[in-house]
């Protein structure tokens, strides 16, 4: 056994004393690579979920899918050529029940539906899953002279129909013939507004909803032949298409990226829990470093004789170091195995219940990431308390030292510390979806541990300063809150910590329900009216003029497009921002006007005037043009029902998207579509705030005698519509709230272990001041009041971190206004401080229950 | 006042040595002025009052406190030329320390405490050597015992083997009987006393017993931090 190794085995050998004093630190280690491991095995599972599935969510190998326009020959030939093909047109509509005396529901009998309209070649891939069970061919034929359907349960739940019950769709009769239970490539749509109500091809051209300019979405799925179904094959398909039919402008997706919002919500989603989990890890790393100098101090006789007997300051460093890496590999490793396992764990127990496809697989690139995390955590904390042991002093063998004076370790273990608090946040950058939150995060953490030490420094230095209190308690308190080797730089990083990020937590949830729940609705429109036929838009005014007098009707022209170039740069070879990248992925809804729309406001450049004639113009929403690297006089290529049309970007405008008012990206000078067919989209609001709002017995009424005059509107409850949203975030920030749930153990755990490490002082002050009459009484209120001094300081900070953290977050990465949201804070603020007397106290109750006699002995 | 053997055959030998410690107003003057040579292979009581400086005097034989002033040449090596990590190193190969605490590492077996200064050196036979040592004290068969296993003079004699097992030059036993009953402590004088003769070892050796003292070639006697002259040497001067 050489020289090399003699750190590991005098590192195994001092283990042998057990691990008492370690158990926070494997705890926190264990927690945070856990939190860690578990989000990436689950994002990767949900990735290739999602690519494993890919051809069944896309509905194919390929989907060619239009807007506004179906396919021409020439397009429907070089489709046929490539393999089997199927259509699926998809749309907003509203369903009426035909025999409005028996339909109960509280909608009127209308409904919003999305339909999807298919013809016999569907499904390509997977099975379409109907109650009761039969070929779907037979549930969508048309018979008795009405087309079948199969609709969601929850259409049938709302209009309160049965099988075999009619309802109208446009002009066409539809029967509903069985419920539908699952649909292969639902994921690839995206969230709907309705219920779907699946149907044939041949229904809904009968139903007279396809008009020129309808927001009608083709979807052309291509199976590719058996024999030769590679990777290969989908990219020369691909890339035919853009060589034969350049100027087709369809949004072609493959089987490898069926759905890339939905990835890239996913990776933005693990993004987040990742950070989650890399500040329960920070907050574990206080534990790590609470515990390694616990044990340095228990073990600065071993160190001196190890001294004594010709071991240097830096091999006393490595025995210790080493120490140090093989607990924290034993916290990595069952931290490992529970974050891999979790995947496993949902799918066994929530796969009915996930909206997407989870592949659970052992992922080791994952897992090793997790563990690099969690011994760099280790190595960054544990790094400076043991470079003090370099110089723990032999002679102290010789010569009882009253507590050690602070001071720093040498340059060499600063400089290391440095560097593993680098790689730590390198890394966490490195890998991050979104490196912009990723380093405000970094920045973010740093902050804090710096601002909680100087509170600390700040609570010890007012206690030393403070006049001299009378009563022996508070005296009691504020000595011990400022004396050497106090609890209050660990009690205050450990909570504060914690405490700062549960405060955030809460502040963004109670930001965003009051958003979705409260403020939006108020000043949002009540009703959203599509596909109004630009032939009926005066009519359809004065309709809703009449049916509701004094509320506020705003109407636009729509069409669909997709932006394909910017100053001929092709969009694939475009780089936009995270939060611009969104507009490049599909078809936006896009519009023309004189005049700028209301809820805009122009920010750079001039509008056009009234009576333009020039080439086609555009104005684009400021942070996307950034975002897309767009400025004022750029040209911008949109292609609008199967043209491309290259316009230049006259001004850029600011939006308020919290109106929820028709806001668009970009709007074209009027010229541009002149002669284009379309349709025109709407809002109705309410008159005044003050106002009573609608009922929604009025708006349900609307809604009816709309649909009945207008069969091809679709009107939208702007109030159901937040619901639903409100209802997803809520559970997106359930997610979120379980991620901080672990954090805040591991804050407990570290604060538990904090106080737990001042208890052999407690043990000595309480025997000494028993032996010279002091009660236990008397101790315990000192103690008290010692804890809750500490918690209310901490608490105050963390509430105010925690406060501002969650006011970036809402204003400057989410663009909402911010509010303080004082009860839920006032909560957390004083469960924390609850749980710093609680924790303190216990400890306390033990420390003052040792007999005088042994421990006086002793001394 | 200072000690006037000869430097020719020194084991140990300090000129001129001061040394203070603690800062500002609480700085105290430990050492003052001290000259001492302890010849190779001899054996010296220190004896002296408590704060007499008998324990920083120790540290600076043993390479543990570096002298203010003066030099201080142990086995023929100035330690005051020699950087941290090579007085450690030093330190294991020629110094051998016995504690009155015996400070054994804890969660080491009494095989392991032995063979740690060996370890430290690199040696390549360290437990062989540690059993032999084992044995010279008469443990063998404890050598798989941790130190709260044993009673204090086994640990003693277990500390003694250590501080024998690299063959220092130098071996110092501060009041190694002090933690020790009467009979217990004189077995562990005769191991500490037939170990100094059989290897040949300069010994120097704190204590407060007078007969203890008595049994080495010589005393030292430390006052206030001064070693007081001896009395042949001081009846001379007063004749003079």
């Amino acid at each position: 056994m050489g020289a090399g190794t003699l750190p590991l085995r005098f590192a195994l050998r001092e283990l042998r004393g057990g691990l008492r004093g370690f158990y926070v630190f494997i705890a926190c280690i264990a927690l945070g690579v856990m939190a860690i491991a578990g989000v990436g095995a689950l994002s990767a599972g949900l990735a290739d979920g999602l690519a494993h599935e890919g051809r069944v969510i896309l509905g194919g190998d390929l989907a060619f899918s239009l807007s506004l326009r179906e396919t021409d020959d020439q397009e429907r030939a070089f489709l046929a050529r490539q393999g089997r093909v199927s259509l699926a047109a998809t749309m907003r509509a509203m369903a009426r029940t035909q025999n409005t005396r028996e339909h109960a529901g509280g909608d009127g009998g209308s409904a919003l539906v999305e339909i999807k309209a298919v013809d016999v070649a569907y499904p390509l891939y997977g099975e379409v899953e109907l109650d009761p069970p039969q070929p779907l061919a037979q549930v969508l034929a048309q018979r008795n002279g009405a087309f079948g359907a199969a609709a969601d349960p929850a259409l049938l739940a709302r209009l309160d129909l049965a099988p075999g019950a009619r309802i109208s769709i446009g002009s066409a009769s539809i029967e509903i013939r069985a419920a539908l239970e699952g649909e292969p490539d639902k994921l690839a749509g995206g969230i709907g507004f309705g219920p779907r109500l699946l149907i044939s091809e041949a229904a809904l051209r009968a139903s007279g909803l396809v008009q020129p300019g309808s927001i009608v979405r083709w979807h052309y799925r291509v199976r590719l032949p058996d024999n030769d179904i590679t990777d290969a094959a989908v990219s020369a398909v691909r890339a035919a298409a853009a060589t034969e039919l350049p100027e087709a402008g369809w949004d072609i997706r493959t089987r490898s990226n069926a759905s890339p919002a939905l990835e890239q919500n996913v990776e933005r989603f693990t993004q987040y829990m990742t950070l989650v989990g890399l500040t329960a890890l920070l907050v574990g790393g206080v534990g790590v470093a609470n515990a390694v100098k616990g044990h340095l101090d228990r073990r600065r006789d071993v160190i001196a004789t190890l001294k004594s007997l010709g071991a240097g300051g830096r091999r006393v460093f490595a025995i210790y170091f080493t120490q140090v890496l093989v607990l924290a590999a034993l916290g990595a490793l069952p931290g490992l195995a529970l974050g891999a396992a979790l995947p496993f764990l949902a799918a066994w127990a929530f796969a009915a219940l996930l909206p997407l496809p989870l592949v659970p697989a052992i992922h080791p690139l994952g897992l090793a990431l997790a563990f690099a995390y969690g011994i760099l955590t280790a190595a960054a904390f544990a790094l400076w308390p043991l470079g003090r042991a370099h110089d723990v002093p032999a002679s102290a063998l010789f010569r009882d030292e009253v507590a050690g004076a602070r001071y720093r370790p040498r340059a060499a273990y600063i400089a290391a510390t440095a560097l593993a608090v680098i790689a730590l946040a390198a890394l966490a950058v490195a890998l991050a979806y979104d490196r912009r939150i990723a380093v405000i995060f970094v920045v973010a953490a740093g902050a804090v541990f710096v601002l909680l030490r100087l509170v600390a420094t700040l609570l010890m230095w007012i206690a030393g300063r403070m006049p001299r209190p009378r009563s022996p308690v508070v005296r009691l308190a504020i000595a011990n809150i400022h004396r050497p080797g106090a609890l209050a730089p660990s009690v205050v990083l450990s909570l504060g910590l914690g405490l700062a990020l549960l405060v955030t937590v809460i502040a963004i949830d109670g930001n965003l329900r009051r958003q979705f729940l409260a403020a939006l609705p108020d000043k949002a429109p009540s009703l959203y009216f599509v596909d109004i036929p630009s032939a009926d838009a005066e009519k359809f005014d004065a309709f809703i003029q009449a049916q509701a007098p004094g509320a506020k009707l705003d109407r636009v022209p729509m069409l669909r497009g997709r932006i394909v170039a910017a100053n001929g740069v092709p969009a694939e070879q475009l780089k936009p921002s995270p939060d611009a990248a969104w507009t490049l992925q599909s078809d936006r809804g896009v519009t023309y006007g004189d005049e700028v729309p209301a809820g805009s406001r122009v920010i750079a450049g001039e509008w056009w005037k009234e009576d333009y004639q020039g080439p086609p113009l555009v104005s684009f929403e400021k942070r996307i043009a950034d975002g897309l690297g767009l400025k004022l006089g750029d040209r911008i290529t949109v292609n609008v029902l199967g043209r491309n049309i290259t316009a230049t970007i006259a001004n850029l405008r600011a939006l308020d998207w919290q109106s929820l008012g028709i806001n668009f990206v970009m709007v074209f000078s009027p010229n541009t579509f002149r002669g284009a067919p379309h349709t025109h989209i709407a809002t109705l609001t309410y008159p005044g705030a003050a106002g009573a709002p609608p009922s929604a017995r009025d708006e349900v009424a609307l809604l009816k005698a709309v649909a009945d005059a207008f069969p091809t509107v679709t009107t939208v409850r702007v109030r159901e519509v937040l619901e639903a949203v409100g209802g997803l975030v809520s559970n997106l920030v359930l997610a979120i709230r379980g991620a901080s749930a672990l954090t805040l153990l591991v804050a407990v755990l570290v604060l538990g272990g904090a106080l737990a490490a001042g208890h052999r002082h407690r043990v000595y002050d309480a025997v000494i001041l028993k032996t010279l009459g002091a009660t236990r009484l008397r101790l315990l209120s000192a103690y008290a009041l010692e804890y809750f001094a500490l918690g209310v300081a901490t608490a105050v900070f963390g509430v105010a971190a925690g406060s501002a953290a969650a006011a970036f977050v809402v204003t400057r990465l989410m663009h909402l206004p911010f509010a303080f949201v004082p009860g839920p804070l006032a909560l957390a603020a004083a469960g924390a401080v609850l749980a710093t007397v609680a924790l303190g106290l216990a400890g306390t109750f033990t420390a003052l229950g040792h007999k005088p006699a042994p421990v006086l002995r002793n001394l | 006042m200072h000690d006037t053997l000869g430097l020719a055959h020194a084991g140990i030998a300090l000129s001129g040595v001061n040394l203070s410690l603690g800062r500002g107003a609480a700085r105290v003057h430990i050492l003052k002025d001290i000259d001492l040579n302890i010849g190779r292979g001899e054996a010296i009581g220190l004896v002296g009052p408590s704060g007499s400086g008998k324990s920083t005097l120790l540290m600076v034989m043993a390479g543990l406190e570096r002298a203010d002033t003066g030099t201080v040449v142990v086995a023929g090596e100035t330690l005051g030329l020699l950087g941290e990590d090579a007085l450690a190193r030093f330190r294991g190969r020629n110094v051998g320390i016995v504690f009155q605490s015996f400070h054994l590492i804890p969660t080491m077996t009494a095989l392991e405490n032995i063979a740690v200064p060996l370890e430290l050196a690199g040696s390549e036979d360290a437990h062989e050597r540690a059993l032999e040592e084992l044995a010279a004290v008469g443990l063998s068969e404890r050598r798989h015992h941790y130190p709260a296993e044993l009673s204090g003079g086994e640990q003693q004699r277990v500390a003694l083997a250590r501080a024998l097992a690299p063959n220092p030059a130098i071996l110092i036993a501060d009041e190694p009987t002090g933690n020790l009953d009467e009979a217990t402590g004189s077995e562990i004088i005769k191991l500490l006393f037939a170990g100094h003769e059989q290897r040949g070892t300069t010994l120097v050796l704190v204590t407060h017993d007078h007969a203890l003292a008595a049994r080495c070639d010589r005393v030292v006697r430390l006052r206030s931090g001064r070693i007081e002259p001896a009395p042949q040497a001081a009846a001379a001067a007063v004749r003079a």
